[in-house]
């Protein structure tokens, strides 16, 4: 990049402008080291990034089109992986799964991280305790939270069920051991450990609304709930959507979660996609497939971003 | 300027995996004769050497008996033993004798040509157990020295405690009433492990094997084969029990991660099929004094009309990897393991040895801590020990859809009759 620099002078002033305003004073030796500073302060990131996300995932745009057990050659076949991906019961299985998990887990975790927010974005006793506590879920282990889960899910010992029994309820859901409740138990537990990290983000968003804006809706004889429609949620609009966005990614691709948790089961019950993707290249040794669902996935998410981008864009105008 | 650094990042990751796709050593000779005394060093791969103290004895013992010869083991977590030993192999990795953990792994291997050919070796035994299943097409590329098999553990002190003789040669049916039955007395009787809890008649582990293996050994079927009726009788005989309350139930097992260990040490099941690995486990634990469970063995429950035992099992091999460094100390190694010395080196820590013989089976039964009676001897000694799953590239596909129906039937979300159907169905469809 020096020679870059040196050997095209004339690059430099047209650096600050279309209409070739010169800067005020260039000083070659000056931009070259704020440059050179500038890449290493970000190099150490970047080559990480780079090496061990960036180049695998375009190599999977390529691996897609392939077979490849990882060893030999890989063979190209064209778009064989993308048609048996149409037909595949287990792909149809695993992409409704994750589907039925963000269509839960992203409304209900901003929901509770929200209600959190506002619960804790005022002068309370105790409020750092309580913030803390709620932040807790976040960085607690995942195997932790899945064992005690697990536990408390637990259809005949359970604490949940013995609590719905003593409530009247004759045959409580067997949880993560019934196909039918096992993603409803996965959501749940997903929320509680991702609510408080959310949480932080509102409380954040929450504390640059002007308290002006509260007062002036006051004077006006607006209610709680009015100034909560009409003033909060206006005003949190650019926090409420970077939540969403990295809610609705981070649900897509789940994995731990459901790993540690339930594996998949019972049957095929909370198979989801990065699962299957895990599956069919680590375990099978199928990378060209594992990379067309992985592909579709990438896709499948940046089409949603993309939509939610739209729409942001629309309600900014 | 952005534009060169991405090439030359881009340069860089592609020598990168060059690099490490490519390394890989020269092809060892396999006529390579063996001098008994010049110094060498063995590498062994193995998994959780820590936890399987049968490769220690193995290789202890090896050592004594040839003085010449240093052991140096590959230690590899055993989770990642398949997918590490893959790696190693297709990277042309040195090591010398390779551990065959599953028989579906070494299918792998050997028809890759990763391993050197044994067969020779293999001429030269006899009474190994588990030798078939490394046949391939009438060359062998490993030789078992280990050979595990699934018998009936039973608690005697339940079955003092409630006044049931002990089982010597079950049929199902009568294994499901007789557990029905202990689970119905002890509770009468009061009998319980600690206050709150209760001892059921017998466990079955969530493993699908427990049901499908067994069926697989005992029926025509074939666990392979697309066509699934024959698991019929077994996961009903499974689900009555389950429903009886005779074992602890499936979904709690499953989602509370019960260790079968606890379940059979702590006197909560009085009757457990499992492998014969858990002998060693049980003397372990007698010697550490982490239990003082009054244990036998009986043969697995056979079906009603069946005239000999038969149960399932797997064994455990040791291969030569083809690019092995000494070949022919690595070969000799894998026939000692084999050996009747092999054999005895692993008797001693009550891991079952792959050779059988009469002297075996007597060092086998003077461990201490050992049952002594009759039936267990008997049970030590089973007439058929079939494969646990049939070895074919479809295998890795099959366990995973039998294994996801195994899990719909036992916590009772899908009918029997629709789970197997759907199993078929699968099968035929998806593998592939």
């Amino acid at each position: 990049m020096a020679s870059t620099t040196l050997d095209r002078p004339a690059a430099a002033p047209r650096r600050g402008g279309p209409a070739g305003r010169r800067p005020a004073y260039v000083n070659r030796r000056q931009v070259r080291r704020n440059t050179l500073l500038g890449w290493s302060f970000i190099l150490p990131n970047f080559v990480g990034f780079a090496l061990l996300t960036l180049v695998p995932v375009i190599a999977t745009f390529g691996i897609a089109f392939t077979r490849w057990n990882a060893y030999a050659a890989p063979e190209f076949t064209g778009l064989d992986n993308l048609t048996r991906l149409v037909g595949d019961e287990n792909f149809r299985v695993a992409l409704v799964n994750t589907l039925y998990y963000t269509v839960g887990h992203v409304p209900l975790t901003m929901a509770a991280s929200l209600g959190l927010a506002l619960a804790l974005n005022r002068k309370i006793r105790g409020l750092a305790f309580f913030r803390t506590a709620a932040f807790f879920p976040y960085i607690t282990s995942i195997v932790a939270v899945a064992v005690v889960w697990n536990m408390l899910y637990n259809p005949s010992q359970g604490p949940i069920n013995q609590l719905l029994t003593t409530f009247g309820v004759s045959d409580p859901p067997g949880w993560t051991s019934d196909p039918t409740w096992a993603m409803p138990a996965v959501i749940l537990t997903g929320v509680w450990k991702d609510m408080g990290y959310y949480m932080i983000l509102f409380l954040a968003g929450l504390q640059t609304i002007p308290p002006e804006l509260y007062e002036a809706a006051k004077t006006d004889g607006a209610n709680a709930l009015q100034r909560f429609r009409h003033v909060t949620v206006p005003c949190l609009r650019p926090t409420t959507f970077f939540v969403l966005i990295m809610l609705t990614i981070g649900s897509f691709k789940v994995f731990d979660l459901i790993v540690v948790m339930t594996n998949g089961g019972p049957g095929r019950s909370t198979l989801v996609l990065s699962q299957l993707i895990y599956r069919e290249g680590i375990v099978n040794g199928r990378f060209g497939y594992s990379s067309a669902v992985a592909l579709a996935l990438f896709l499948l998410v940046l089409v949603i971003t993309l939509l939610q981008y739209a729409r942001n864009q629309r309600l900014e105008t | 300027m952005k534009r060169r650094i991405v090439q030359g990042l881009a340069a860089t990751a592609a020598t990168a995996l060059l690099l490490g796709g490519c390394g890989s050593g020269g092809e060892a000779a396999a006529d390579e004769t063996l001098d008994p005394d010049a110094p060498v060093t063995l590498t062994v791969s193995v998994w959780n050497l820590e936890g399987t103290p049968e490769f220690g004895a193995l290789f202890d013992a090896y050592e004594a008996a040839h003085p010449n010869v240093t052991i140096e083991p590959v230690d590899i977590l055993a989770d990642d033993y398949p997918t590490k030993v893959t790696t190693m192999l297709a990277g042309g990795d040195s090591t010398d004798v390779i551990t065959m953990k599953n028989v579906i792994d070494y299918a792998r291997y050997a028809t890759n040509g990763q391993l050197a050919d044994v067969s020779d070796l293999a001429e030269e035994t006899s009474d190994l157990a588990g030798l078939d299943a490394f046949d391939q097409d009438g060359s062998y590329f490993a030789l078992p020295y280990r050979q595990d098999f699934w018998v009936l553990f039973y608690n005697k002190a339940i079955f003092d405690a409630v006044g049931e003789e002990y089982p010597t040669d079950l049929t199902w049916d009568e294994y499901a009433e007789l557990a029905e039955r202990i689970t119905e007395e002890a509770a009468a009787a009061g009998v319980t492990p600690a206050e709150g809890q209760t001892t059921y008649g017998t466990y079955q582990h969530t493993w699908r094997s427990t049901v499908q293996a067994i069926a697989d050994a005992q029926t025509d079927g074939d666990q392979l084969s697309g066509d699934y009726e024959f698991f019929a009788p077994y996961y009903e005989r499974a689900l009555e029990l389950q429903d009886a309350g005779a074992t602890l139930d499936f979904s709690t097992a499953s989602t509370q991660k019960i260790s079968y260990r606890t379940m059979f040490t702590t006197g909560q099941a009085a009757m457990l099929p499992m492998g014969s690995w858990f002998i060693a486990g049980l003397l372990q634990a007698e010697a550490a004094g982490e239990t003082d469970v009054d244990w036998g063995i009986a043969p697995m429950p056979q079906a009603e009309d069946a005239d000999e035992v038969t149960t399932f099992g797997s064994p455990t091999a040791f291969a030569v990897n083809k690019n092995a460094e000494n070949s022919a100390a690595a070969r000799d190694f894998v026939a000692w393991a084999a050996s009747e010395e092999g054999a005895k080196a692993i008797t001693a820590i009550g891991v079952v040895p792959s050779l059988q013989s009469d002297a075996i089976t007597e060092a086998y039964f003077a461990l201490e801590g050992m049952p002594t009676d009759e039936t267990s001897r008997a049970a030590f000694e089973p007439d058929e020990v079939a494969l646990e799953m049939p070895v074919a590239p479809t295998t890795s596909q099959v366990d995973q859809i039998l294994n996801e129906e195994h899990q719909n039937i036992m916590t009772g979300s899908v009918p029997l009759e629709d789970a197997l159907a759907t199993m078929a169905d699968r099968v035929q469809n998806e593998v592939g």
